[in-house]
């Protein structure tokens, strides 16, 4: 299998079935994911990670799933192609 | 109290509301189980498909039934979490969409 260039993270609630279903959906799909489950963190770490959701999500509901393209060098193409430029 | 037990007197809750619940119950187990963790984790049930602070009065609006739960069927058929439905909604002549929050957002924490 070809590595894996997104990265991704998963939001969830460890309580919520639509979490469920994402997870199981990137499990399927062999995805590597960062899973944090924002209702077992403790208060400190909850308020911290909420912030961190609503820069992506100002609603800060669950699941939000982040995939991220990471691009380490001056690569025009690369940059396009995330950015879905022509 | 026992998920199956929760389910039978929910339905029959539902029902005396004018309502349903969803006829996914593999789903609505879900839920429930959700239901019985907030339970046993804050001393309320809150709803499992939000985050709760875990402080009784901030966290009032989102105690199941929610506040929120009749306007989401009137408008979408549904609950935000998708326990409670209308008749129509499991009937599917209403589309199933994702219901918007409505919750305000100055009662998020963070």
């Amino acid at each position: 299998m070809p590595e894996q260039k997104k990265r991704v993270k998963l939001y969830s609630l460890s309580t919520c079935p639509t979490c469920k279903k994402v997870k199981k959906l990137l499990d399927d799909l062999n995805v590597k994911y960062e899973l944090i489950e924002v209702d077992l963190l403790d208060s400190g770490e909850q308020w911290l990670t909420t912030k961190e959701v609503k820069k992506y999500n100002p609603q800060a509901t669950y699941p939000t799933v982040v995939i991220e393209e990471i691009i380490t060098e001056y690569n025009e193409d690369a940059i396009k192609k995330a950015l879905e430029i022509q | 109290m026992t998920v199956e037990k929760l389910y039978e007197i929910l339905k029959k809750y539902a029902e005396s509301q004018g309502i349903e619940l969803n006829k996914d119950k593999e789903y609505v187990l879900e839920i429930l189980n959700g239901l019985l963790t907030n339970e046993k984790r804050y001393g309320y049930r809150s709803c499992p498909c939000r985050l709760a602070s875990g402080d009784k009065e901030k966290d009032r609006d989102i105690i199941c039934p929610c506040a929120y739960r009749d306007e989401d069927i009137k408008d979408y058929g549904s609950c935000y979490c998708g326990l409670y439905v209308s008749k129509e909604w499991n009937e599917e002549k209403i589309k199933h969409i994702k219901v918007p929050e409505r919750r305000p957002l100055e009662k998020l924490g963070g």
